[in-house]
């Protein structure tokens, strides 16, 4: 990979019921995506706090997911 | 299912026959023999090595013959037992002694040639007949080139076409040629209603799967064209019709016809159909799916005979009307497809319901035969974080691609962190040793694992925690398989830092983990039961049958409700009468409920003018039966309607009939069927007014066999066996003509005579007759279902129907816990469906009260009342109503979860003002040491780069 | 051939491990009584784990 390529970390938040379990599915059928994604699991999106967003990106996130 | 896989109660006995069944109600004998896996189920990790070196093909039973796989296998990874096992029909070991290359290939020496069936004698108090269904016969099928064509398949065999995990992975392909079919074919009632085959019976499913199915299809592939050939759209289910209004709104095309043949025609296949007007066509397909009846299965024979209960003439298990879930052997219960072809909430509830009765024949040995597991004290903490990570090769999915030994390293020299290993299977059951001996050895008080997901294994991991005598809530996973080594396969660098950036954060949450207390709150063992028809009456006898209280509301001065003249509903009545468990409130209203699943407050009132009284009940749970009643349109297909002595409602008719005198039965009749159904008024189909319109023409023609009786309808909806009742009217002279929404039949009254005039399809004329009378097939509406909703915040369908938690797995629970529904107020069906319902409800609400306790999740919210403003925010948001005001010592309102009710979800806590509200395991705390640590990940590559 | 006879009280044995079994089973035990769920094939599960798109989405995994 050259150091040139646009290779930006992306933070997830990631709901239990639905998002999380379509990822782990995604693995069961070895669907192939980008290693960017850092994920964090919550019991729901309902959860995340617009603070964590901001947070995330004061840490440096190029781009937040949010999969509920 | 892993569900099942995980109950200490429940032992799965797989690979195993019934030899036999003998005994008596309370107490069977029954023999079983298992085959033999060669595998040894507790050794093997599922980590799939050995099929990779198994040199054998042979066909996948799993994907319907549509691919191959080797004789030592597993059918799909989530398999319950998750353990290979070896096909002795094609294992070259096992057919010709040689090869056994698997043995040294498998890590966990887990494969063992040497096993024996075993045989095995299960005393049990009562069985519970489950065995599902049998296969349409191929010939059956030969008609329309099954077996000739390879583009003609089952039903079955295009759901595994769509599955991802099927033979194409998801996607569409013809077998012949691999390529994507883009006209496809659904025929209808192949081996149902057909005669031909001795399945006169209707199988009730396939045209919602046809539906489905075809839906899917179109997802795949947005131009497909694609047509059902059909008899009658049987869709009667609850909110089923909708489904077929958005198929039709999507494209796919619904075609009444009979399909003659399907021949080989080139590349593609040539489908002859005649429709209503005698018109013979035929058109080219890519692919043809045939609709595939449930036909009984196929050792039901010997199973019955076993078993010693009685089949019906399909060879379906036969049971009563009134009581659906019994054979006719005592102790013997029957549920699902062998109770005759239904779908899956039908069979989720029948299950259901089949465990209730079970449990009340045997209720005197309830709770001996459970196993309750002990655990140690908990550990005291300390003030010291001592985390142990544990990362996990799992077998070669992990480790082939994750630098694991780098990860292990990297975790090491974290803070906190006083111990890191490496692990081949973290899962096994040696692990789970392991783990306890290092949590003891290095006094660890928050152990990570990395490895795959914790949707799958976080409880296995709690579980050994718990063991070890540490709080469940100290432990956190990191999904290192699932969504990293399995989806960068071909990136393993990237997997390895991603891997530790993800194990970084688990670190810096564990730093802040704290032990969350297992919260528990007793039950009310009393059951409130509202509606007194046959719903709520065996709901409520039930209850008490399994040994609880119950009070029962009836709003009307009587028990009864809309069957009060059937003889079943009489012995219902003297039964509740004199069951001492079950108190009966006539002229009884539920004005107020407070309080949740165990607990519940209800005022009722009782009574009628001066004598009403007031009653404040405390009950556990709460089971909905209020009914439904007649609809009485006041148009029908936009004729005005004057109900008379000649313009009856169908249940009017049966009263009539039920008279005397051969006048009773007119000599002539028209039925016109949907009346103000099915979009006419009401949007929703009755699933009841088919089957008894036939039935009350059939009684005409018993009455009066030269009555002209002519049935004016859009589909004949007579699903299951009434299909029978069908045919026999047909058989009987009794005219079946269907008319279609833009040509409704107008019905009039001109001086004293009645007129109807209606499209007949087959002369293709207009015909204009006066019959002595018109019945109505009009639907129902279900009662008060709105005040209901409102008094206990459970939600209603667009039709006032209580709309269940979950249609397909929780069919008779509603979305609030403790509160349950049967009968007409869940949707319209027959006495039979009701008494089932009514008899899972019962089930579903006896389960918390005999429990006595109800478990709190410990990732509930918590508010800090020092914190709390009062701002009321969070009740409002809160979608499960688990969050109530309370005053505090000096009269100021603050919020506090109501635990029981509380599902997680954080809404509460990410809108709080003032933060005073936080979730077990999810605090902002932990989330926000998260965020920190991805954002050390970002830092330590921006230096790296640099 | 091995042969061993369990005897237990407030059992009942479940016969087919499709949808219909596994639910039946599972509520046995949440109402308190020991289950044996036989099967003639391999695993538990029956025709609703072929299906599509109830199976194996959270939704129908039980």
């Amino acid at each position: 990979m050259s150091k040139e390529e646009y290779n930006p970390k992306i933070l997830g938040f990631l709901c239990n019921w639905c998002c999380y379990a379509a990822a782990d599915a995604a693995g069961v059928s070895r669907y192939q995506y980008p290693p960017n994604l850092r994920t964090i699991r919550v019991m729901c999106t309902g959860r995340v706090d617009p603070a964590f967003v901001l947070r995330g990106f004061v840490e440096g996130a190029d781009g937040i997911f949010t999969g509920g | 299912m892993v569900e099942a896989g995980r109950s200490p109660n429940i032992e799965i006995l797989t690979n195993a026959d019934l030899l036999s069944l003998k005994g008596k109600a309370g107490n069977f004998k029954a023999d079983i023999v298992q085959r033999p896996r060669y595998i040894i189920a507790d050794d093997c990790t599922a980590c799939g090595l050995c099929t990779t070196y198994c040199p054998r093909h042979q066909v996948d039973d799993y994907n319907e013959g549509l691919n191959i796989t080797r004789p030592i296998h597993i059918d799909y990874p989530q398999a319950v037992p998750a353990t290979y096992y070896i096909d002795p029909r094609s294992c070259l070991h096992l057919t010709h002694e040689t090869c056994q290359i698997c043995v040294p290939v498998c890590q966990s020496k887990a494969i063992d040639f040497s096993q024996k069936p075993e045989e095995r004698t299960l005393e049990v108090g009562a069985v519970i007949m489950s065995p599902g269904f049998g296969r349409i016969p191929e010939d059956t099928l030969a008609k329309y080139s099954f077996g000739k064509h390879p583009d003609v398949v089952t039903s079955i065999e295009f759901e595994r076409l769509l599955n991802p995990s099927g033979p194409f992975t998801g996607e569409v392909r013809c077998l012949s040629d691999n390529r994507h079919p883009h006209k496809i074919a659904f025929i209808q009632c192949v081996g149902s209603r057909d005669i031909g085959c001795d399945n006169g019976y209707c199988s009730s499913v396939c045209c919602m799967y046809a539906i489905k199915e075809a839906m899917v299809a179109k997802e795949h592939d947005p131009d497909a064209e694609i047509t059902i050939y059909y008899m009658d759209i049987r869709t009667q289910g609850k909110e089923f019709d909708a489904a077929q209004k958005r198929a039709e709104d999507k494209g796919i095309k619904f075609v009444r016809a009979k399909v003659a043949d399907v021949m080989p025609w080139g590349n593609h296949l040539r489908l002859t159909y005649s429709t209503l007007d005698g018109t013979h066509s035929f058109k080219p397909f890519d692919m043809v799916v045939l609709s595939v009846g449930l036909e009984s299965p196929p050792d039901a024979d010997k199973l019955a005979d076993m078993a010693g209960f009685k089949l019906n003439k399909y060879n379906f298990c036969d049971t009563d009307t009134f009581a659906p879930l019994a054979t006719s052997k005592e102790g013997i219960y029957v549920a699902g497809a062998f109770n005759g072809p239904m779908d899956i909430p039908e069979s989720v509830t029948q299950s259901s319901g089949a465990a209730g009765i079970a449990s009340g024949l045997i209720k005197k040995q309830r709770g001996r035969g459970i196993i309750h597991k002990s655990y140690p004290d908990e550990k005291e903490l300390g003030d010291e974080v001592r985390i142990g990570v544990f990362v996990c090769h799992c077998g070669i999915n992990i480790g082939s691609v994750v630098d694991v030994p780098d990860v292990s390293n990297y975790a090491g020299d974290m803070d906190g962190v006083v111990y890191y290993t490496e692990s081949l299977y973290s899962c096994s059951q040696d692990a789970q040793e392991v783990l306890k001996e290092k949590i003891k050895e290095h006094d660890l008080n928050r152990v990570v694992i990395a490895a795959c997901s914790p949707r799958t294994h976080e409880p296995l991991f709690q579980e050994t925690l718990k063991d070890a005598g540490l709080n469940r809530s100290l432990f956190e996973m990191v999904n290192i398989r699932d969504q990293c080594s399995w989806v960068h396969a071909n990136e393993p660098g990237a997997a390895t830092d991603k891997s530790k950036d993800l194990v970084r954060m688990a670190v810096a949450k564990a730093r802040h983990i704290q032990p969350l207390p297992e919260q528990t709150v007793p039950v009310n063992k009393t059951g409130l039961v509202i509606g007194g028809g046959i719903g709520g009456m065996t709901a409520a006898l039930n209850l008490a049958d399994q040994g609880f209280n119950c009070s029962l509301v009836e709003k009307q001065d009587s028990l009864g409700g809309n069957f009060k003249t059937l003889s079943h509903t009489k012995k219902l009545i003297d039964l509740v009468k004199k069951n001492k468990l079950v108190t009966v409130y006539t002229d009884a209203q539920l004005q107020q409920t407070n309080g949740f699943v165990g607990n519940f407050t209800s005022i009722i009132t009782s009574g009628k003018g001066a004598k009403v009284k007031e009653y404040t009940l405390d009950h556990g749970v709460i089971i909905i039966a209020t009914g439904a009643r007649e609809h009485r349109p006041e148009t029908v297909l936009g004729n005005t309607i004057k109900y008379s002595k000649k313009v009856v409602t169908q249940s009017e008719l049966a009263e009539q009939l039920e008279g005397k005198g051969k006048n009773r039965a007119p000599d002539s009749i028209v039925m016109v069927q949907c009346a103000g159904s099915r979009g006419d008024d009401l949007n929703y189909c009755s699933k009841t007014c088919c089957t008894t319109a036939v039935q009350n023409a059939l009684r005409v023609k018993e009455i009066n066999p030269d009555s002209q009786v002519i049935m004016l309808y859009r589909d004949i909806r007579t699903y299951g066996y009434a299909e029978d009742l069908y045919q026999d009217a047909r058989q009987k002279g009794v005219l079946f003509i269907p008319y279609e929404l833009n040509n409704k039949p107008v019905i009039a009254e001109k001086g004293s005579k009645l007129s109807v005039s209606y499209f007949d399809p087959i002369l293709q004329d207009d015909v204009s007759m006066s019959p002595q009378m018109v019945a109505l097939s009009v639907g129902m509406v279900p009662e008060e279902t709105d005040t209901l909703s409102k008094l206990l915040k459970v939600p209603v369908t667009a039709d006032s129907f209580f709309l269940e938690a979950h249609v397909k797995l929780r069919p008779v629970e509603l979305p609030v816990d403790g509160v349950y529904v049967c009968g007409l107020a869940h949707s319209p069906k027959p006495i039979n469906e009701i008494i089932v319902q009514a008899q899972a409800a019962s089930a579903k609400s006896a389960m918390p009260l005999v429990k006595g306790y109800v478990t709190v999740d410990p990732i509930v919210s918590n508010v800090d009342k020092d914190i709390c403003i009062g701002c009321k925010l969070c009740t409002s948001l809160c979608p499960y109503q688990a969050i109530q005001m309370v005053k505090d010592e000096n009269n100021r309102p603050k919020a506090e979860t109501i635990v029981a009710s509380c599902k997680a979800c954080g809404i509460c806590a990410s809108h709080c003002p003032t933060f005073a509200i936080s979730m077990g395991g999810f605090t902002n705390e932990q989330l926000n040491s998260q965020i920190q640590a991805f954002g050390q990940a970002v830092m330590e590559k921006e230096t790296e780069a640099a | 051939m091995a042969k061993a006879t369990k005897s237990r009280e407030g059992t009942v044995m479940v016969l087919g491990g499709g949808i219909a079994g596994v639910q039946a089973a599972l509520d046995l035990t949440d109402l308190g009584y020991y289950v044996y769920l036989v099967e003639k094939s391999p695993a538990i599960g029956g025709v609703m784990a072929q299906l599509d798109k109830t199976f194996p989405t959270n939704d129908c995994s039980l």
